[in-house]
Parts: structure tokens; C-alpha cells; sequence
């Protein structure tokens, strides 16, 4: 098919942005960084349209139905989330130092998809469980949510670097990472964004959930892991808005909700459960 | 007697400052996130069967007390979800005068402190009398924002005003809406029930098996499976599958309904969920019966399930005693034959409609295993050509006068999201000022979050009243 063979060019477009990105550090020479930018946006591009080249082709093979349907297409699209929140806070903050810490997530995403033996890349028929107008709806608010998260946790490593580096005799390498409290709200500003979404993505969920199988919350493993991450974030926003906790304690405590998002996501499938679709 | 009084006021204000710290909350986060992980990792309910066959009998014994196996519905596990519910409350309840005080606030038009500092991009010189620059600036001000109040004295003119403040009130629905939720829970596992039926294509049932066990709930009404059909993919998987279904009261046709997988219908607060489908034999079964005796001969027969016939040689009488669609799950449609001959003991054995296809798959099974013996009673040789199957359709079958509170709890929490994150209070003071034949004007601000959009605010309002009184000179 057309688009998984554009889905798997994208995989060394982004490792090049990564790449630039780094040299850009490195080398503290702004014109990679521009580079890096207009490579990561044209495969942003072309991996948009992938996506809808997909969607295209889920019709002409009589299935029709948005590509959210099975591991491969959710990496996919949460490496497309990654990059295009990426590429708006990059726009937003005119910094381009994250983009060494988020598209090595979009990149890792994609070469997952694409090379893991236990990943079908083809279109699949959908169950009937999956017929319902809140997919799309449920998948984005989820996949959006993590990425913010992912994001989030991008900003907690560089906080942790740069202040090692504040600390310690700095060699410039990281110099041009923000300063500590710029990284820190931008962290805080992930961190409400993502949980914003994954409310959502839970609440929708719930609806769905209720109108396919009659009941909102069955506390089956992929809903228990996404409220647990919940939690986790919910204690991190608290800490942080009443407890008055900053920097380092929120970093930690956000790559620890990172973890748990990886684990909802990934790890879950190790568990038995009604979104067991979701496994290959 | 007063000691004693300060005493239990001491003990009850500490229960309090517990419960209405923040350290609590976070803990209980914590601890539950911590419990949940347990429950992923321990099977719940139906699979902890195969688990538990597994631990030591102690072990066993300190799952069991803990309720691990049915762990999110253990007193434990909710006394932990009543225990967050209340910290939110009295939380909520602590801090709710200091907000409320907040809210209701007028600070004076003319305080200084907000001026302190001040950057240069949020003050200008402009032309014009001192009278005509403060009315334009009291109506500017009066469109974009609320509760405007000015002053004057012999220096100059001061304004203040406000918007958002309704910001503060973001966390408290936040925080009600999770009580909310609670609550449409508590209802839903009080007043509701979950539970579940299977109905063969044109039966009905009027009782439901529940989820948690127990006698069959009855319904009140019946309902009724008219019709059951499902589609497939080429490969093989559903596509999509539903019933027509009738709703019955007193024997009465009252409501017809299609139910599809995510499109359930309801029924006197009843809902029903197009869950799952499978196939049960029916009643008519079509036999071959081969006697040997000096020729074989063949006879067709259907018969119903448990009916006696004669045999073909009237040497006694049989019955279809059993049948099954899938027999142990490999063996396929089956039928079991019961012969009662005129003298001797009853014989029964199996037999398949996929006989040579499992001979070749257990060679020597059918004949070495009289259970299995199609030949066990002679002369005859039973086959089986065909067992009519039906579909049944499974449905879950729910009541759960609950669910409309958690959706509004789901509503205000996500719209106590966007007041308590995205929007803020912002108070502006404005200041307006004789000097060197013109007018100096100063604009300051604070914010209860977001400093940078104050910022972006508090310039372009400078530049919007610098710009209103300059044009006024001309």
C-alpha cells in the first residue's frame, strides 16, 4: 500500500530532524536548527497525508473507517501528534532545542510501527465493538493528551540537564536550552494541556464504553492504567499549584506520569482486556 | 467541664487540618494509583480462578482476606475512594471563605503598590485636558472590563477594574464534579443492576441472570429475539451483527426494537446491549439408521429431541437424549442416542455429523470407546446428517438510573478545567497625571495566573489609551 510506504520513508525523515537538532547543540549553529525545522515540517506533511491516503485506501478496500483502528495506525498517529505539538510549541516559543528531545519519541514511534515482526501494517477489517462515531473522537483527544505528555516529559529531561550543567562546570554544550524556569512552566503548561485531554479522552471513552458494552467503567486493565496515570498527574498539578513544588521534584514526578503513559499504552497489552484489539 | 470542651475542639480541629491538607490528598493519590496497580496485575473476578489454583493455601488466605480478587469493589478499596471524596470536601470547604473574600474584593482605585516598577511599555505621555483624557478612559475601560471604580485628587485621576473573577470558582466545580461522579456511582450500584441473557432466535425471557450472581433478576416484561443475523468480512470476522427484538408486557406486543453492537435500546429504564452471538442446536435432528441384517438397510428418520421412537426392526425404542453444537468445543455437532431394548439395559452413546473428519483426527477413538460406538448396539449403525442449529443472541441487560449524574460530572469537570486553567482574574489600575504641560499615563495589572498574557494585555491597553487621548488633542 501507498501509505505505509510513505509512513515508512517518514521514519528517516524524522531521524534526520533528530539528527539536525542535535547538530544544532552541538555545534551551537542556529542554521541546522532552521534545517531541522523545515525537515520535520515537511515530514509532518507528507505524514498527514499518509494518514489520509490511508483512510482513502480503507475505502476502496470496502472497510472504510478512520485509520485508529490497530497498534500500527495508533503509533503512527501518536508520532504525528508528537510532531505537530512539537512543531506548534517550537512555533510558540521560538526554541528549538526541544525538537532533540521530541523527535527521537516520533522517530522511536514510527520505527516500532514499522519494523516490529509482531505489527501488521495492514488494513484491518473493523469489529463491531469499533463501529461508533466516538473513535475518532476518543483516539485524538487520547493521542493528543499523550503527546503533551511526551512533550512534558522532553522538558522534564532538559530541566534535569540543565541544571546538572548550572551546577557543575558547563561546557556550553547545553546552552542553548532555556533557562530552568522557562523549561519549568513550559512543563507545567504540558502538563495541564495533557491532562486536559486525557480527561476527555477518558470521558469519551466512558460514553463509549457505556453505548457498546452498557457500562461506563468496568475497571478493566487499560481503563484502571489510564486512571492511574490520571492520578499520577492529578498529584503532580497539586503539588505544584498548592504545595508550591518547582523544578526538579516536578520533573521527576512528571517522567514518572510518562512512564505510566507508556505503560497504558504499551504494557497493558501484556494484560487481558477488552481493548485487546488494540495488541496487534 | 471547659477543659475538657477545648479538648474535644482540639481533637476535632486536628481530624480537620487532616483532612483539609493537601499532603492528604496527594498521599491518597498516590496510595490509590499504587492499589490500582495491584488490581492490573492480579486477575479480577472471573480469571483469578486459574491464579488462585496456584498459591499456597496462606497465600490464598491473605488474597482472600484483602478481597484482591475482586479488588476495586473491596470495602477497602472504596473506603480509600470515600476517604479522597472527603478531603476534597473539606478542602473545599477550608478554603472556600479566603476565595469568596477574594472574589467579593474591591481593592481602591488608588493604590500605589501596582505602580511600583513599572516598565516603560506600559506608560506614555499624552496631549489633551485631564478632564476629557479621564472620561475616555473611564469608557474604555468600562467596555472591556467590570466593576470600574475611579478617584481623583489634586495629583490626578486613578481607575481600577476587573474581569474573570469568576476564575477562583474553576477548582471548586472541578472538585464538585468529582464528587459528582461519585455520587452517580454510589447511585448506579445502589438502584441498578447489571446482568445478561442469552435468547434463541423466537424465544423470550422475562428474567435476567446478573453479573454478581444471585437469583435471576426478573424484569417485569418480556422480551422477545424475532430475528438474529450477522454479516462477515472475507476474512472470516463479523462485520456486524443484530437482533430484532419485541418488548412484551402481560403477553402484549408494546415496543419493537433493532439492536446493534453500540446501538442499545431501552425499555422501562431497561437497557439492552447487543453484546455477543453463538449457536445453540435446536430441537430437530435427521438420523440415518443402518440395519444389518442379511443386507443392510438405511432409514431416514428426524426426530425431535427427547421423543422415543421404535426402531426400524421394532427391537425396542430410542431417543435423541442430548445434543450439542460443539461438543467439548472440537468435536462438533453432536447427538447423543439413548436405545431402550424390550429386555437388557439402556445404551447410549454420541454420535457426530463430523464423523470422518474426526477419525482421521483421533484415529481408533470412535471404535475403541463404546461411549463413542455408533455400532454399540447391534445391528444398528447410527449416523447423524443433520442437527438444525439456531443463533442466540447475548445480551447485557443494565439498569443504571446513575449514569445521567456521571455524564453531568464529566461536563463540569471539563468545564472546570477551562475557567480554573485557562481563565484568570485580572484587576488593572490606570493612572492619569499632570505633568510637564501633558498628561502621564501609567497602566499596571495583576493576575491571578498567566503573568505573560497580563503582560501582552497591560501593553496593548497602554497603547489603546495612549493612542484614545492622542486623538483627542487633534
Amino acid at each position: 500500500m501507498a501509505s505505509s510506504n510513505i509512513l515508512s520513508y517518514i521514519i528517516f525523515v524524522y531521524f534526520g530532524a533528530f539528527m539536525l537538532y542535535l547538530m544544532m547543540m552541538v555545534m551551537r549553529k542556529e542554521v541546522f536548527g532552521r534545517i531541522a525545522t523545515v525537515v520535520a515540517g515537511l515530514g509532518l506533511l507528507a505524514h498527514s497525508l499518509a494518514i489520509v491516503l490511508r483512510w482513502v485506501e480503507s475505502y476502496k478496500l470496502d472497510m472504510g473507517h478512520a485509520p485508529f483502528s490497530n497498534l500500527y495506525e495508533s503509533l503512527v498517529f501518536f508520532a504525528w501528534t508528537i510532531m505537530f505539538l512539537y512543531l506548534l510549541v517550537e512555533f510558540r516559543t521560538r526554541n528549538k532545542t526541544l525538537g532533540a528531545f521530541a523527535t527521537p519519541l516520533a522517530f522511536l514511534a514510527m520505527a516500532y510501527a514499522s519494523f516490529s515482526p509482531n505489527i501488521s501494517s495492514g488494513i484491518q477489517p473493523l469489529i463491531p465493538a469499533l463501529k461508533s462515531n466516538w473513535l475518532i473522537a476518543h483516539v485524538v483527544t487520547c493521542f493528543f493528551g499523550y503527546a503533551a505528555f511526551g512533550l512534558s516529559f522532553g522538558l522534564s529531561v532538559m530541566y534535569l540537564i540543565k541544571r546538572r550543567e548550572a551546577v557543575g562546570a558547563g561546557n556550553g554544550f547545553m546552552k542553548l536550552i532555556p533557562q530552568p524556569l522557562v523549561l519549568d512552566d513550559l512543563n507545567y503548561q504540558m502538563v495541564v494541556i495533557g491532562f486536559l485531554l486525557l480527561t476527555l479522552g477518558i470521558i469519551t471513552g466512558s460514553v463509549w464504553a457505556h453505548s457498546a458494552w452498557g457500562s461506563y467503567w468496568t475497571w478493566d486493565p487499560k481503563e484502571t492504567w489510564s486512571l492511574i496515570t490520571w492520578l499520577v498527574y492529578a498529584s503532580v498539578l497539586h503539588s505544584r499549584l498548592v504545595r508550591g513544588w518547582r523544578g526538579k521534584k516536578i520533573a521527576v514526578l512528571a517522567m514518572a506520569g510518562f512512564t505510566c503513559v507508556l505503560f497504558t499504552y504499551f504494557g497493558v497489552n501484556y494484560l487481558s482486556g477488552l481493548h485487546s484489539y488494540a495488541t496487534f | 467541664m471547659m477543659a475538657a470542651e477545648t479538648k474535644i475542639e482540639k481533637k476535632s480541629s486536628s481530624v480537620w487540618s487532616l483532612f483539609s491538607s493537601v499532603k492528604l490528598t496527594i498521599a491518597l493519590l498516590i496510595v490509590l494509583a499504587v492499589a490500582s496497580i495491584v488490581g492490573t496485575l492480579v486477575p479480577q473476578r472471573e480469571e483469578a480462578v486459574g491464579f488462585a489454583r496456584n498459591l499456597s493455601p496462606a497465600m490464598l488466605e491473605f488474597f482472600r482476606s484483602l478481597n484482591l480478587f475482586d479488588m476495586y469493589h473491596a470495602f477497602w478499596f472504596r473506603l480509600l475512594i470515600g476517604l479522597l471524596a472527603l478531603n476534597l470536601l473539606v478542602c473545599s470547604i477550608d478554603r472556600f471563605p479566603h476565595t469568596w473574600k477574594r472574589f467579593r474584593a474591591r481593592p481602591s482605585p488608588d493604590r500605589k503598590k501596582p505602580f511600583e516598577g513599572l516598565p516603560e511599555s506600559q506608560t506614555a505621555l499624552v496631549q489633551g485636558n485631564l478632564e476629557d483624557a479621564a472620561q475616555r478612559v473611564s469608557r474604555l475601560l468600562g467596555n472591556r472590563y467590570k466593576r470600574l471604580q475611579t478617584k481623583e485628587d489634586k495629583d490626578g485621576r486613578y481607575f481600577s477594574a476587573d474581569k474573570g473573577r469568576y476564575a477562583y470558582f474553576g477548582v471548586y466545580v472541578v472538585h464538585l464534579s468529582v464528587l459528582i461522579i461519585i455520587i452517580g456511582a454510589l447511585i448506579g450500584s445502589f438502584f441498578g443492576f447489571e446482568g445478561y441473557a442469552n435468547i434463541l432466535e423466537g424465544d423470550a425471557v422475562s428474567s435476567v441472570a446478573l453479573r454478581k450472581g444471585g437469583a435471576p433478576m426478573d424484569l417485569g416484561f418480556t422480551v422477545r429475539c424475532d430475528d438474529f443475523s450477522v454479516e462477515f468480512y472475507k476474512n472470516g470476522a463479523p462485520k456486524e451483527y443484530r437482533s430484532d427484538v419485541t418488548f412484551l408486557v402481560d403477553g402484549k406486543e408494546a415496543e419493537k426494537a433493532k439492536l446493534l453492537v453500540n446501538h442499545p435500546a431501552t425499555f422501562r429504564g431497561v437497557t439492552f446491549y447487543q453484546a455477543s452471538y453463538g449457536k445453540a442446536p435446536g430441537e430437530k435432528v435427521s438420523l440415518d439408521i443402518t440395519r444389518t441384517a442379511s443386507k443392510p438397510q438405511v432409514t431416514k428418520m428426524d426426530v425431535k429431541k427427547g421423543e422415543w421412537a421404535p426402531l426400524p426392526g421394532e427391537e425396542g425404542k430410542f431417543q435423541v437424549s442430548e445434543v450439542d453444537s460443539n461438543l467439548m468445543g472440537v468435536m462438533g455437532p453432536a447427538a447423543m442416542i439413548s436405545i431402550q431394548p424390550k429386555q437388557g439395559q439402556e445404551t447410549r452413546f454420541w454420535i457426530f455429523q463430523d464423523r470422518e473428519k474426526l477419525e482421521k483426527r483421533f484415529p481408533g477413538m470412535m471404535t475403541q470407546n463404546p461411549k463413542l460406538n455408533a455400532s454399540a448396539f447391534k445391528p444398528y449403525t447410527f449416523s447423524l446428517s443433520n442437527l438444525e442449529s439456531k443463533y442466540y443472541t447475548g445480551l447485557q441487560v443494565n439498569r443504571d438510573p446513575g449514569v445521567s449524574v456521571v455524564w453531568l460530572g464529566c461536563f463540569l469537570m471539563v468545564a472546570g478545567f477551562f475557567v480554573a486553567f485557562f481563565t484568570s482574574h485580572r484587576r488593572i489600575w490606570v493612572r492619569l497625571a499632570e505633568e510637564k504641560g501633558a498628561l502621564r499615563l501609567s497602566v499596571a495589572g495583576v493576575a491571578s495566573k498567566n503573568p505573560v498574557g497580563l503582560e501582552r494585555e497591560l501593553e496593548r491597553l497602554t497603547s489603546d489609551l495612549a493612542h484614545l487621548s492622542g486623538e483627542g488633542e487633534k
